[in-house]
């Protein structure tokens, strides 16, 4: 079931986002009197975008998923970063163990960490969702 | 025994190692691309992790995910198949300094007997008769040479090559030259490794290859031959018979003995076969395979010992349990390869979506596949999607319920060699047992004449 839409549109893309890759799917389309909604994966191997389908007024948004490129023993980085926090560049977030080497898992730019979607010492697998980013 | 072993394969391969573990209790772990991830080998282990995108070279050939895959799983042995890494002596070592085992022979037989040069020396040391040929040819004078000393027709082989490539047949000296140039440069785009040799070209002879297995206690026994001459001209097999027809006894007899003392020559451990070249009188070693076989069903049927299983448990430090004497063939098996590839279009491969399928059963028949229908073939693969088995008391039961097994068989939304196998069977020359490795072009033009 999709969940209720909350007022921010962040937000309700956020949860669009997460509904989307926890039922695996392509994408998700709500159609209503005055707007139209839909959050999708996009050609590029790990990114979720939205297509910008909202009414005029509202604030463009993307959210971005970054995943695994390898697999390994997933790990978060130090300081631990959170839901909600706001990245003003380039940053590590955490790193995926393998084999004794650590490879970072890094933003690749600016945005606002919308979900964490593993936890640390989770294995993941090659394209295993490890953050959701809004790229705004 | 293990309990818990990563299969570092996909398709019907996959599958097969997954009930052999199953079978023995061992719960499996499955590695997949992105382009396999809805299929049946995914579905059927106990657990499943994603190593890469489709192709190859970054996911069934990712050393470095599959081992890391199986630390984090909490797997003790990797089954690597065949293909993709199973003949890599370098993985096999990786395995080893990561505390998994891998179950094969050790990692210094796959590189003596993966490398076809160094296996021919082995083999002569052991006093088997291998095909007359040299060793590594560093220049095309060296051909020269070579060619010179052996006698034409020459065969130019890549070391490191399997299914054909960096192969060139040269029938006259004024051809080698450029020969030379064309094997060395296939076998480097295929294999990065452009050193090839010379073998004298054996007119005529029959592919038989012998099973062996053996356990780390010094016990090797084998499991009689197969014949798997019919080749398609990329000399990709596609109809494999046990046992092989029309072979005398002492002959049958001489290679099965070549094999084993081959084995204990260079301490061999697990499932591999020897694969011979046979002409008239002569037999001559060709190379060795390191693991287990495509075909290796057709041994099963006719021996009653489930190939696959043997492996894990030798791998896991059992005795095999039995010795030669106790082993005794029976009757007649025959294989046939379905592959999504289009026979009137020299078998090119195709991709595309399963879009019906229908397999045989009943008395006599299995199927291994990993076939089903709204299955995509993804472009990436080996074309191989089910192999179809007929066993029956003597050979002509076993082709009976072979051409009643194919007719039974439905697979659309590709092409597939089912017909082509069909035509085969139906010729006098099959039913007789007369055939070579250059034979299936005749056979075809047989059916075709009706």
């Amino acid at each position: 079931m999709i969940p209720e839409e909350p007022a921010g549109i962040a937000e309700r893309v956020a949860r669009l986002a997460t509904f989307l890759i926890a039922n695996d799917l392509e994408s998700v389309r709500i159609e209503r009197e005055h707007e139209t909604f839909e959050v999708g994966r996009t050609a590029a191997e790990h990114a979720v975008t939205i297509p910008a389908a909202a009414p005029a007024s509202s604030t463009p948004s993307r959210i971005e998923r970054i995943a695994a490129d390898r697999v390994g023993i997933f790990h978060l980085g130090r300081p631990a970063p959170h839901e909600g926090e706001v990245l003003d560049g380039d940053r590590e977030l955490g790193y995926v163990e393998q084999l004794g080497i650590r490879n970072p898992v890094r933003s690749r730019g600016a945005g606002r960490i919308v979900a964490i979607l593993q936890q640390d010492g989770d294995v993941v697998d090659y394209g295993r969702p490890l953050f959701e980013l809004d790229r705004g | 025994m293990f309990s818990k072993v990563l299969i570092a394969n996909r398709g019907e391969i996959a599958l097969r190692i997954n009930r052999a573990c199953h079978d023995l209790g061992v719960r499996t772990v499955a590695i997949y691309s992105q382009a396999d991830r809805d299929s049946l080998h995914v579905r059927q282990a106990d657990e499943a992790y994603c190593v890469g995108p489709g192709p190859v070279p970054r996911s069934y050939l990712d050393i470095a995910n599959i081992v890391s895959t199986a630390l984090a799983a909490g797997c003790e042995a990797i089954h690597p198949g065949y293909g993709f890494l199973a003949e890599n002596a370098r993985f096999a070592e990786i395995c080893a300094d990561h505390g998994l085992v891998f179950i094969g022979p050790k990692p210094s037989v796959i590189a003596a007997m993966g490398d076809k040069a160094t296996a021919k020396r082995v083999m002569k040391e052991a006093g088997i008769a291998t095909t007359p040929g040299s060793g590594i040819l560093d220049t095309p004078r060296e051909a020269r040479d070579a060619a010179k000393r052996i006698g034409y027709p020459v065969l130019l082989k890549a070391t490191a090559g399997g299914g054909g490539k960096g192969m060139r047949v040269v029938q006259r000296p004024e051809d080698l030259e450029r020969a030379y140039a064309a094997a060395t440069a296939e076998a480097e785009a295929s294999f990065k490794d452009g050193r090839i040799y010379m073998e004298k070209l054996i007119l005529h002879p029959r592919h038989i290859e012998v099973q062996v297995l053996g356990d780390e206690f010094g016990t090797i026994v084998h499991l009689g031959e197969r014949d798997c001459s019919l080749q398609k001209p990329s000399h990709q097999k596609l109809i494999e018979e046990a046992p092989a027809p029309n072979l005398a006894l002492k002959q049958r007899n001489a290679l099965h003995e070549m094999a084993v003392r081959a084995c204990r020559h260079v301490g061999y451990t697990n499932a591999g076969t020897l694969e011979f070249l046979v002409s008239g009188d002569h037999v001559y070693f060709m190379e060795m395979n390191t693991r287990i076989q495509v075909e290796h069903t057709v041994t099963e049927m006719i021996y009653g010992i489930d190939l696959v299983r043997e492996q894990i448990r030798i791998a896991a430090g059992e005795r095999l349990g039995y010795a030669q004497a106790d082993l005794r063939a029976r009757g007649s098996a025959i294989e046939c390869r379905i592959n999504a590839e289009d026979p009137r279009n020299g078998f090119a491969p195709e991709a595309g979506t399963l879009s019906r399928v229908a397999f045989p059963g009943g008395p006599g028949i299995r199927v291994d596949t990993h076939a089903y229908g709204g299955a995509l073939v993804p472009p990436y693969y080996d074309s191989l999607l089910a192999k179809v088995v007929a066993y029956g008391e003597t050979r002509e039961a076993a082709i009976a319920r072979m051409e009643r097994a194919l007719r039974e068989t439905v697979v659309e939304g590709v092409h597939t060699t089912i017909e082509a196998c069909l035509d085969v069977l139906g010729t006098s020359q099959f039913r007789e047992g007369r055939y070579d490795i250059g034979s299936l072009p005749a056979l075809f033009a047989a059916a075709a004449r009706g």
